[in-house]
């Protein structure tokens, strides 16, 4: 595994948290490691909004619901949404690293499988669930480390848009089931 | 022979000059608009002389440097923009490398890919320079072709997509499939149409002050002599709220009981800065749009010579007066009407903006400022076509007292949409944040009053724009009913 300085990638906060977290030295943290560790930051704040925010004000207090058109109808962001607008912000402020939120079965067809490693990633961890695909691949001329983290439907709400979705292509999806997978980047140059 | 050596004398002599006057204009200072490689587009041509507004990177920068720093200045005006149009194509979406495949096609990180300045022979309107099929570059292979995705779409082609009044590239808040669904059926014109933050603003009364003190001080005996400006002050919402003509005309004594001070102090023009101190996001919005653009406060300053001419090694070697010689020109802070590039009329060709043109600084009357002001100006059809029309009407009926407040339109009403923030509502002076491409206007101006599928055919049909909307729309845009088609199947 190659190894690259992580002094580079001062913007990634969340992953410096994840270093500290650890007790790894700064210096030397491999590819796979660093893709790891801001995997461990991403799905947990996630997972805190989901639960936390969305399903404690939605379903168990009932005050507030969460839409697609969260604006229109002054409702929560879904977890997806606030899981892509932090990748969208992250991607405004670095190239250290991107990530994206994708599936082999896309509401939205931008979020399809663009890449090989992507297809060949994210049908693995549809087949070895539980199981983490790590690759590597050029694009735009740079080679890059790619990390592919299965995304698992951990709620009914999760599958019941899903499978209801009018741009929906799987219909079938059932809570346990990976839905699709996060893709985490890294420049190795 | 010697006729021969003399030109070519002269000739070397000539360039010698032409390359040193060309250099000084760029590295040191000097007027630079000779040097335009084309027309400056609309709007920015307002600002072409203060080349570093755009062209940031310093001299010699690389290609890569020059276009990175380039891109960064757009976003210095336009992102509070894109950010407010929920940019359906914004820059960050694109700056993953899983989207390397399309920067080769189209490279939506930047907005020079679009949108390339002084290159008058192919930029069409909104400052676009790619060719009307750009939507192809992305949407036309695989998963994203959308001719497979929608069956409506199959027998398309890409030219009509942001031009036929269904897409655009960055504003698609009121064009998007869900919200054409949820606004089907809405009758063309609400029963009671009113426009809500029209009615809010009209409601909020100026402050009231306590009876101004006849021992306050006013102004000098003079400025007092002038029963115009007194009349005009006294019936506005200034003299409402105890805003004397010391607040304005000489504010830094204005608290000073002295009128000894006032007069010290007087100025018979103060600068229309006075007004910001008190409306600070009508100025800001002004400075946004086109009319106060030269105020923006990321607009390039004059360059100072002497740093260009320390980064050549002359500072100090030259005379001052030459060194004066050399310094930017001073850039104008108003927009002129002779400047302008829609039709105005010739009579107000020695007019330049600031607040008091539109708003009389005495007057400062609103209600002529949201019509006469604009149309005193400008001379196009659709300005001139306004009086007479419907949306004249109901303005005039509200005036009158006759119709309720917020149900008159006038050019402001559609022009210069309202800000509401916390229950205030505020007038935004940015006229581009609600102008092109006009289906902008939908959400924060037509919506209010008439039905979705009306409001769009209507923005979509030239003709009827022209006419101040006097008719129907006879362009049928086909979005809506696809939308609904789909939904329901």
């Amino acid at each position: 595994m190659q190894r690259r300085s992580f002094k580079s990638m001062n913007t990634a906060l969340a992953a410096a948290m994840a270093v500290a977290a650890v007790g790894v030295a700064a210096e030397g943290v491999s590819y796979r490691q660093a893709a790891d560790m801001l995997y461990l930051v991403m799905s947990s704040d996630r997972a805190v909004y989901a639960r936390k925010v969305v399903q404690r004000l939605t379903r168990d207090e009932q005050i507030l619901t969460a839409s697609e058109h969260f604006e229109d109808d002054a409702a929560l962001p879904l977890p997806a949404q606030m899981f892509r607008f932090g990748a969208e912000m992250a991607a405004d402020k670095t190239e250290d690293f991107s990530y994206s939120l994708l599936s082999l079965h896309p509401v939205n067809k931008k979020n399809g499988p663009g890449t090989d490693l992507e297809r060949e990633g994210l049908q693995f961890v549809a087949d070895y669930p539980g199981e983490n695909f790590y690759g590597e691949e050029e694009l735009g001329g740079e080679r890059y480390f790619a990390a592919v983290y299965p995304d698992v439907a951990v709620a009914e709400a999760c599958v019941n848009c899903h499978n209801n979705h009018k741009d929906s292509p799987r219909t079938d999806a059932e809570v346990g089931d990976v839905m699709g997978g996060v893709v985490i980047r890294i420049p190795m140059d | 022979m010697a006729r021969k050596a003399v030109a070519r004398t002269l000739c070397v002599a000539g360039t010698l000059i032409a390359t040193a006057l060309a250099a000084s204009w760029m590295l040191v200072g000097g007027d630079r608009r000779m040097l335009l490689i084309g027309e400056t587009s609309d709007a920015h041509h307002q600002i072409e002389a203060a080349c570093e507004t755009c062209h940031a990177a310093p001299p010699f920068a690389s290609a890569a440097e020059a276009t990175k720093a380039l891109n960064k200045t757009c976003r210095n005006c336009h992102e509070d923009g894109l950010r407010a149009a929920e940019d359906s194509h914004a820059r960050q979406l694109f700056r993953s490398p899983r989207m390397a495949v399309y920067w080769e096609r189209l490279d939506a990180r930047l907005c020079t890919a679009c949108h390339v300045e002084h290159r008058p022979e192919i930029t069409r309107r909104g400052a676009v320079t790619v060719a009307a099929d750009f939507c192809a570059a992305c949407h036309s292979e695989g998963d994203q072709d959308v001719r497979k995705a929608r069956p409506s779409h199959a027998g398309l082609t890409f030219d009509g997509c942001a031009s036929a009044g269904c897409h655009n590239y960055h504003d698609n808040r009121a064009l998007y499939e869900d919200f054409l669904v949820r606004q089907a059926g809405r009758p063309w014109v609400a029963p009671s149409p009113v426009h809500k933050l029209a009615a809010l603003s009209r409601a909020q009364k100026p402050p009231q002050a306590a009876a101004l003190q006849s021992s306050a001080p006013l102004a000098p005996a003079t400025a007092l002599a002038e029963p115009k400006a007194l009349r005009d002050w006294a019936g506005s919402g200034h003299a409402a709220a105890g805003v004397n003509c010391a607040a304005c005309h000489a504010p830094t004594a204005a608290q000073d009981a002295s009128r000894a001070a006032v007069e010290a102090q007087w100025s018979a023009a103060p600068d229309t800065a006075i007004c910001k101190d008190c409306h600070k996001a009508q100025a800001k919005t002004f400075a946004q749009g086109r009319h106060g653009m030269r105020r923006h406060p990321l607009v390039a300053p004059p360059r100072d010579p002497s740093r260009g001419l320390q980064a050549i090694g002359l500072e100090g070697l030259l005379p001052k007066a030459a060194a004066a010689w050399l310094a930017d020109p001073p850039q104008p802070s108003r927009m002129t009407v002779a400047e302008a590039r829609l039709p105005m009329r010739p009579e107000a060709a020695h007019e330049s903006l600031d607040c008091g043109t539109c708003h009389r600084p005495h007057a400062v009357d609103t209600e002529r400022a949201a019509t006469e002001a604009c149309t005193s100006c400008h001379d196009d059809a659709h300005s001139r076509a306004y009086f007479g029309s419907a949306h004249h009407d109901l303005w005039r009926a509200e005036l009158a007292g006759e119709a309720p407040p917020g149900t008159g339109v006038s050019c402001a009403t559609c022009h210069m949409s309202k800000l509401e923030r916390r229950g205030k509502v505020a007038t935004s002076h940015n006229q581009n944040a609600v102008l092109r491409p006009n289906e902008k206007m939908l959400r924060p101006v037509c919506l209010d009053c008439h039905g979705l599928g009306f409001a769009i055919n209507a923005l979509a049909d030239a003709d009827l724009v022209a006419r101040n909307f006097q008719g129907k729309p006879a362009v049928q845009v086909e979005s809506l009913e696809w939308a609904m088609r789909r939904a329901q199947d």
